[in-house]
């Protein structure tokens, strides 16, 4: 047999498929393959055929108006389109908190300052405590939610005093209750924050310092400093940090539950496909949304 | 003679006199400037420590508001005099804790250390595969796949928990089991279906993983590997001896991401494998609001707390939670300064 001989980039072009080949023998299996049933599931309705397997019945969008105007979430009471309202509503809200709270603890702690090193371990702290698992053990059941209120009363701040201040510097209503809600969300914000605060130091880290220099020479304050240099230079990445916290956030939502509550409890498949379908469908417009609103800052420039 | 010389001896020392003057006044201007200087920096500096000093603070408040719930006697949680500091200190939450988490198997802890150890050791030899080959390798279609990357980050792995559930109650490829056995296999409630997630590149944020591993390899100079190549080094030795050693700032990030979160997961286990040696899920599944009766006859039955309330459950949950947490805790202390430095150096900002 005449021995084929390879150039070194076909060689490399085989090989790399190769590298790739796990990745994309698990788009199919794990991805693709179950997206498109899940969509056909999501049109029918599913039982069990008498020789074991499954049997498919068409039922058209039955299964997507049942889902919305039929059927309850498993504490029986709430509607699901309500589920997807407060989900948007807390997405709507706390996205935009997260994008500029870790910026600004990013920038804090890109400074050089005395005990650093401490700081960083208590800043990247959230990596770890931000497990969802953990924020949910860590909130108190019901019955002693009054411990909680005891303590952060004494400690942190009571945010009923914080109100009135800003109500009397003249602010609206609807602007000091969204700040109050905000303050006390912090506690969800900084657990949620943690691989965010370290994508933005490392883009901090990467501006070229050259560029401080100058400014400083050329008499710029730190203020003006932020808005010209940082700002820009780091808003790509406020893209990125917006659609992972977007993503992240998803995955810590009771949505989940539900889809497994409807498959595998209550033992409706096509509803809980449908429901599958229109989560997926919400992320996917969400994440658009704000990429297509990124594109559009940076065609206007 | 004299005249002039006395004459100048009064101009010099009137030009002394006056340079003096204007000196000490540029002087005192400096001094001035400094002290300003000096004041507004001072008080940026407590301005700043402030701040991080009451981030730190909120960040830490959670976690510190743990200890004395969990260190009280489990009758005096909820007394209103001892907040910050318990009266009488005792660790029985931790011993009812240690004993719920280990009731089922005693080497639990260990296990699920090692399970998100070679899980994260699975992701990271993947990802960092893929993430080369899409970094370095050109060949047609590479836009598509690594878009197809971005798509199953964004996408959340719930949106296809039906069927992958499906897919792995009755696996099988192309018909192969079939064949074989004569029935399909059931990979539901088996550890595999976990391991086989990981190899095939849909773990916990895998793609994320892929991501950063291809933006660092991106930025591995050319030079490189065209060095190695010339100096007869074949794609697979380019690999692991020149890109790898020098990819370890994103292998240890990834690696360290992998292990947290495959640590913490609830949600591969919960769905894919719920009878197995997992902390995550056995903390979960103990502390649900209606195990409080199991927990609370436990409690009277093994360790004689006769007075059982909520308090004394959630002090018992913390307790667990914190047992589940110190592995990590020990491990973020160990390598906190060499991961943020090499954070940075992985390149994620590309």
């Amino acid at each position: 047999m005449k021995k084929i001989r390879l150039t070194y980039e076909q060689q490399k072009k085989i090989n790399g498929i190769i590298f790739l080949l796990p990745f994309l023998i698990g788009f199919l299996l794990f991805f693709l393959i179950p997206i498109i049933t899940t969509i056909v599931f999501s049109l029918n309705i599913v039982g069990v055929a008498d020789e074991g397997g499954r049997s498919l019945t068409w039922n058209g969008f039955k299964n997507y108006y049942d889902l919305f105007f039929v059927e309850l979430a498993s504490d029986n009471q709430t509607q699901i389109y309500r589920m997807f309202y407060e989900e948007f509503r807390n997405i709507i809200i706390n996205t935009p908190l997260i994008v500029i709270f870790s910026l600004f603890a990013a920038i804090l702690l890109n400074r050089k300052f005395k005990g650093q090193g401490i700081v960083r371990v208590i800043f990247f702290l959230p990596i770890v405590l931000g497990l969802n698992i953990v924020v949910n053990l860590m909130t108190m059941s019901q019955g002693s939610s009054y411990i909680d209120a005891r303590t952060s009363g004494v400690t942190v701040f009571s945010s009923d005093m914080l109100q009135n201040v800003f109500l009397n510097a003249g602010l609206g209503q609807g602007m000091v209750t969204f700040l109050a809600s905000s303050v006390s969300r912090i506690f969800t914000i900084m657990a949620q924050s943690g691989v965010q605060i370290l994508i933005y130091l490392a883009g901090l880290q990467s501006i070229n310092p050259s560029l401080y220099e100058v400014a400083d020479i050329e008499g710029a304050n730190q203020y003006e400093t932020f808005w010209k240099i940082t700002l820009p230079l780091i808003a790509p990445l406020m893209v990125f940090v917006a659609i992972y916290t977007v993503v992240d956030m998803f995955l810590a939502s009771s949505l989940t539950n539900e889809i497994y509550t409807f498959t595998f409890i209550k033992n409706k498949i096509g509803i809980g496909a449908a429901l599958s379908v229109c989560y997926l469908v919400f992320v996917l417009l969400i994440v658009g949304v704000i990429w297509l609103l990124a594109q559009w800052k940076v065609m206007k420039r | 003679m004299e005249g002039d010389e006395t004459m100048m001896n009064e101009f010099n020392e009137n030009i002394h006199r006056l340079r003096k003057e204007k000196e000490s006044l540029a002087y005192r201007n400096i001094r001035l400037y400094n002290v300003r200087r000096k004041i507004s920096k001072t008080l940026t500096n407590i301005f700043f420590m402030g701040l991080v000093i009451g981030l730190s603070f909120v960040i830490l408040y959670p976690f510190l508001k743990l200890f004395p719930l969990v260190f009280n006697r489990l009758n005096e949680i909820g007394r209103p005099n001892a907040v910050w500091i318990p009266q009488y200190p005792s660790v029985k939450s931790f011993q009812i804790a240690y004993y719920l988490l280990t009731s089922i198997d005693k080497l639990i802890i260990l296990k699920s250390l090692l399970y998100a150890l070679v899980i994260a050791l699975i992701q990271t030899f993947v990802s960092a595969m893929a993430g080369y080959s899409l970094a370095r390798v050109n060949f047609k279609g590479k836009g598509i796949i690594f878009a197809i990357v971005i798509l199953t980050f964004i996408v959340p792995p719930q949106a296809t928990l039906i069927s992958q559930y499906l897919r792995f109650k009755d696996f099988d490829i192309f018909g192969i089991f079939k064949a074989i056995t004569g029935d399909k296999l059931d990979l539901i409630n088996k550890p595999i279906t976990l391991y086989l997630l990981a190899i095939f590149g849909f773990g916990v944020k895998q793609s994320l993983f892929i991501f950063i591993f291809r933006q660092f390899f991106v930025s591995i100079p050319h030079e490189l590997e065209e060095a190695a190549v010339i100096d007869g080094c074949g794609f697979y030795r380019t690999y692991f001896r020149v890109m790898l050693p020098n990819a370890i700032p994103a292998i240890l990030t990834v690696l360290v991401f992998a292990f947290v979160w495959n640590y913490g997961d609830t949600y591969y286990t919960y769905y894919f494998h719920p009878k197995g040696p997992y902390l995550s899920i056995v903390l979960n599944r103990t502390f649900q609001e209606n195990q409080f009766d199991f927990v609370k006859s436990l409690a009277w039955y093994r360790f004689d707390v006769m007075t059982f309330t909520t308090f004394s459950f959630d002090a018992v949950k913390q307790a667990a939670l914190l047992i589940f947490l110190a592995p990590l805790l020990v491990l973020y202390f160990i390598i906190q300064k060499r991961f943020v430095e090499n954070f940075e150096a992985a390149g994620i900002v590309g």
